[in-house]
């Protein structure tokens, strides 16, 4: 089983991984808003070794992470959100949703300079809940009532990603080359919040992409 | 030019326009009418108000008034504007295009006009359009860099590279210092320079130019794939092997970077010298690393002999002892070699006397719980193994899944196989009821949910299978469950309800569903034309790039050809017996074999009759609904949701013009994936009826080259011929007569005797039952007295070694094709039990 970061053309079978697993479904365009936002930071496992029968054989997707950055962060600290997760039963007990995770958080605290990733999940799903927090070390947050179409609450969990900025930092430190930006440390940190702020872009509500995020959101949580 | 208006109607005009864009249409509509009163004849005025009118689903009425609208005012740009929004918006885009560039030739400053042009000409593929208007946009706001961006995207996508790369150094190079390194659309931009100069195979450059942004650029994973691969490329093996090294600590589940590595080491995997070495590397992989698989895992691949087994033995026992479900999902690609097939199965056949794993780096178990968990493992792989169609043996794995069974009777995965193995033995009906008992097991669980849903309609209880999925669909849009589950694109339910209603001769069903799978794709062709705009903005370029060939051959997916297929061949049935297009009559309750001119007419004046109260009924019960609940409900999309006029398909089975709806599908289908030779078989289905030999011509030529033996290939050859030798029927203009000839000479040359060609394939491929049903089907055409033989040989077929269910089945439908006596049916069906016992489509005949 391949670990790799999700392309556009796997959006097909991830949806139908979704929908196997999951009561939460969204539409390909919502997928491709993840992977068109956020490129980096959703990851799928793949199964090479079925041989495809056709030419036109999409590789087989057992399992996927859908990630994101929060857009506006209500206490104003930018960090991930994992908006899906699921392995198909058939290929569970592989490690490949905490493999999955992994990655996704690495490219949120590399890329997008993430402070912590933030997940819902429903209280009942005590086999997500002990990935989350025993394997993967989420902490609990706190509990959103009925947050879930059916009724069900949801618990609301984070985890610490400064681990792996301070990784990345000290990985950058060791690089070498000759286009040097602003300075690293407190100075530069202040400005990455700055930015933050600037580059998030209002989402155009003419062309239906803004519609989609609200839509979306209400979607996940009516699932 | 826009007629004038009085200061105040002015300001009303204005706020039509932003009443619009907030969506108060109602409000909107109000104040258009108010300037209307004084002004009938305002274009701009008309205009807005059919774009509002649109909005609100009025569509024929928009258009008409639009029309009226440039009538009055053919000078207006904001006229034209609206025009092709129109036409944008019912997705006629090339007209939508017309428009606009009328609205920009009248106002050529207006950026907004010159934007939707843009997006409509990427979306449509115009790629000199498109740059034309990026380089107009570009130059309007130069200093925007995301103009510079999309200007270099342009000329990417067309093909010139070293133009794209042009426009992103001439932006970057009017930069007085580096942007700060948080910078994402710097970042990405930069990156995406980098892809064009390796696109280019400017490898060295491309490394060079790597090395300068590497620091600061956000996406450290994409420049270290980069970098490794610009090494290897350029034969750097030192810094190539450090930089893949340093991929797999990051990631050591992705084979690329593994199979890379080799490449840089000068390892072969076809080359057994290799092995020692190769092994060892993987070995070297394991330490500290209890989680890995793919090091694990990759050696069984090319390892061969004792050596193989050695490892093999190692994998199955440490995967058995953690009791991993996907064990077998994990190996089965193995037993495509037939020596590590028959290994793996005496290995595990073999640990009967172990209760426990004596692997490396596993805990010792002392405890029951670990030997019995051992135990169960081995008996769930040997159930799923004996399941596999390469090394099936149903009868020993039933007997391995209920000895798993035993052990644990409340487990849904062996429940989930014991379905499995029941499908296999054609009892689908058992399947559906047992795998309805898994999913009892854990009602919780989707997963078992959708396989119950899945069985159940492959028992073609569509009744049943919706209600399955009722359990985690939303229940209250429109349309109930299968409404949302169209609102979710689920595509998988969709096509399998289709091929289960066609199983039951449910055409208008079956088409409905093939056709709601065609408008899903073009939702998703339409899904990216956002991302024209959004993506520039937020500058993701080579994610962009990367959906935009997705896009481009969306059309090739399986999900498509596998609904297409049968939506052509129920279009073909259509063309060749339009009474099929009465539904009642399609469902198979009304047969009309055999009966005289007058009974005909009788039995189809019922049938119409039938199908007029069930549309009638339908039609009430939807009334009585809407009534029940009130609020229009909404799809996926948020906005309000039509009622669907014609939710079994009806008229959709009635077209007129079978055949040119079944080009719909194959147009895309022959388009994008040329390679599928049952998409080739269906093309010359379709051109042969619509008397285009040159085009039926040309998909037997391909289909031939695909697989010269090919059992469809050859029957469509032969009935090729056969028309060419009696053109009276449709009579050829010569040029394409030639043609023709020359063609058929070349797939068949007309010294051979059909007979005699079709004997000799018959013999060729006498042990396979496909091969010689097109045999048979052959001599048929050939020699209509061969009827009487034809039906022995078939019959013959049951004998054949190793007849698959499938075949078993093909056999008793080209009975009915034939229209066989019962005699002869019921002989063959006769056999087909004793072959099939438990087989629920012989059952119930």
């Amino acid at each position: 089983m391949d670990i790799r970061v999700m392309k556009p053309s796997d959006i097909p079978h991830v949806q139908q991984a979704n929908i196997t697993n999951l009561p939460e479904n969204y539409f390909c365009k919502y997928y491709l808003y993840h992977a068109l936002t956020w490129p980096q930071l959703s990851y799928v496992a793949v199964d090479v070794s079925r041989p495809p029968k056709t030419p036109y054989d999409p590789p087989k997707i057992v399992g996927y992470v859908l990630a994101k950055m929060e857009e506006e962060p209500s206490d104003g600290i930018p960090h991930g959100h994992i908006t899906s997760l699921s392995v198909m039963r058939t290929h569970r007990r592989l490690g490949l949703a905490e493999k999955l995770m992994r990655q996704s958080q690495r490219a949120m605290a590399e890329t997008y300079g993430a402070k912590y990733v933030s997940l819902h999940v429903r209280v009942s799903n005590t086999a997500a809940l002990h990935l989350y927090r025993d394997t993967l070390g989420f902490n609990m947050d706190k509990i959103e009532a009925k947050y879930y179409a059916d009724g069900e609450d949801a618990n609301c969990m984070r985890m610490e990603l400064s681990h792996l900025r301070f990784e990345a930092e000290e990985e950058r430190k060791g690089i070498k080359d000759q286009d040097e930006g602003d300075e690293v440390g407190s100075a530069g940190k202040k400005d990455d919040d700055k930015k933050g702020k600037k580059r998030r872009v209002k989402v155009g509500r003419v062309l239906g992409v803004g519609d989609l995020v609200e839509r979306n959101e209400s979607s996940a949580k009516a699932g | 030019m826009p007629q004038p208006l009085s200061a105040k109607d002015g300001a009303a005009f204005r706020q039509v326009v932003k009443l619009y864009e907030l969506k108060q249409h109602k409000k909107a509509l109000k104040t258009a009418e108010q300037i209307l009163k004084k002004n009938p004849n305002h274009g701009d005025t008309l205009a807005m108000k059919a774009l509002t009118l649109n909005a609100q689903g009025h569509t024929d009425e928009a258009f008409s008034l639009a029309k009226l609208a440039l009538q009055q005012d053919m000078k207006s740009h904001i006229c034209w504007h609206v025009y092709g929004l129109l036409y944008r918006s019912t997705k006629q885009l090339d007209e939508a295009i017309k428009a606009y560039k009328f609205a920009l030739r009248l106002e050529p400053e207006s950026a907004q006009i010159q934007r939707d042009l843009a997006f409509l000409q990427i979306q449509m593929r115009d790629y000199n359009g498109y740059i034309e208007s990026r380089k107009a946009i570009l130059h309007a706001r130069p200093a925007l860099r995301q103009n510079w961006t999309a200007l270099a995207v342009a000329c990417h996508l067309a093909g010139d590279l070293s133009a794209a790369e042009h426009y992103l150094k001439t932006y970057e190079d009017t930069l007085k210092q580096p942007p700060p390194r948080t910078d994402m659309e710097h970042s990405e931009a930069s990156l995406y320079r980098n892809v064009l100069i390796g696109e280019m195979g400017e490898v060295e450059r491309a490394l060079a130019h790597l090395k300068t942004i590497s620091r600061n650029n956000l996406d450290r994973t994409a420049v270290m794939e980069m970098r490794a691969d610009y090494l290897l490329r350029l034969d750097r093996k030192d810094e190539a092997e450090e930089a893949y090294r340093a991929l797999i600590v990051r990631n050591n589940e992705y084979r690329l970077y593994y199979e890379k590595l080799e490449k840089v080491l000068g390892l072969d995997r076809e080359n057994p010298d290799d092995h020692a070495e190769l092994a060892a590397l993987y070995t070297s992989f394991l330490e500290g690393n209890h989680r890995l698989d793919a090091a694990r895992r990759i050696p069984l691949d090319f390892l061969r002999g004792d050596e193989f087994k050695t490892a093999a033995d190692k994998y199955l026992r440490r995967s058995l002892a953690k009791g991993v479900p996907s064990l077998f999902p994990n190996v089965k690609a193995l037993y495509s070699d037939d020596f590590k097939r028959t290994t793996i199965q005496s290995l595990v056949e073999g640990y009967t006397s172990e209760t426990q794993a004596d692997g490396e780096d596993m805990p010792q178990h002392t405890n029951g719980d670990a030997s019995s968990k051992f135990v169960q493992s081995r008996l769930y792989f040997l159930a799923q193994h004996y399941n596999y169609f390469r090394s099936r043996n149903l009868k020993k794995a039933t007997d391995f899944i209920s000895q798993a069974l035993e052990m644990d009777p409340k487990s849904p995965d062996y429940h989930m196989t014991k379905a499995r193995i029941l499908k296999h033995l054609g009892d689908v009906e058992q399947a559906a009821e047992v795998m309805s008992f898994a999913r009892e097991l854990d009602t919780k669980d989707r997963y078992i949910n959708t396989k119950c849903a899945k069985y159940q309609l492959r028992n073609n209880d569509c009744e049943s299978a919706l209600k399955t999925m009722s359990l985690f669909t939303r229940n209250e849009s429109v349309g109930g469950a299968l409404g949302d589950l169209h609102d979710m694109q689920c595509m998988w339910y969709i096509t399998e309800d289709g091929e289960a209603n066609l199983r039951m001769d449910k055409l208008s069903l079956a088409l409905k569903r093939f056709k709601c799978i065609y408008d899903i794709f073009d939702v998703w062709q339409e899904d990216q034309f956002d991302f024209h705009y959004f993506s520039i903005r937020k500058g993701q370029i080579r994610a962009y790039v990367d959906m935009m060939r997705w896009e481009d051959q969306l059309r090739s997916h399986p999900f498509f050809t596998r609904a297409a297929l049968p939506a052509i061949k129920i279009y073909v049935m259509l063309h060749d017996n339009p009474d099929l297009s009465h539904g009642h009559l399609a469902n198979g309750s009304i047969k009309l074999e055999g009966l005289d001119a007058a009974e005909r007419k009788r039995a189809l004046k019922k049938a119409k009759r039938e199908q007029e109260r069930l549309e009638k009924a339908e039609a009430e019960k939807r009334e009585a609904e809407k009534k029940q609940t009130k609020k229009t409900g909404t799809g996926g999309d948020g906005e309000p949701k039509k009622e669907d006029p014609d939710p079994h398909g009806f008229q959709l089975l009635q077209t007129p013009a079978p055949l040119d709806e079944a080009v719909k599908f194959l147009t895309p289908l022959l388009e994008f994936a040329p390679k599928n030779i049952t998409a080739q078989n269906a093309g010359f289905e379709v051109f042969i009826r619509r008397n285009k030999p040159l085009l039926a011509v040309k998909c037997l030529r391909a289909a031939k080259s695909l697989d010269p033996e090919d059992p469809v290939v050859h029957e469509q050859l032969i009935r090729f011929r056969r028309s060419l030798d009696s053109t009276s029927a449709s009579p050829i203009p010569d040029k394409v007569a030639q043609v023709l000839k020359s063609v058929s000479q070349d797939l068949l040359p007309d010294s051979t005797s059909l007979t005699a060609f079709n004997d000799a394939f018959m013999a060729k491929h006498a042990s396979s039952a496909p091969h010689v049903r097109s045999g048979l089907r052959a001599r048929g055409y050939l020699d209509a007295s061969s009827k009487e033989r034809n039906e022995e040989e078939l019959l013959a077929t049951l004998d054949l070694v190793d007849l698959s269910l499938e075949d078993t089945q093909a056999g008793l439908e080209l009975l009915g094709e034939w229209k066989s006596s019962k005699a002869v049916q019921d002989e063959y069906l006769a056999k087909a039990k004793a072959l099939w016992p438990e087989a629920t489509s012989f059952k119930r005949r």
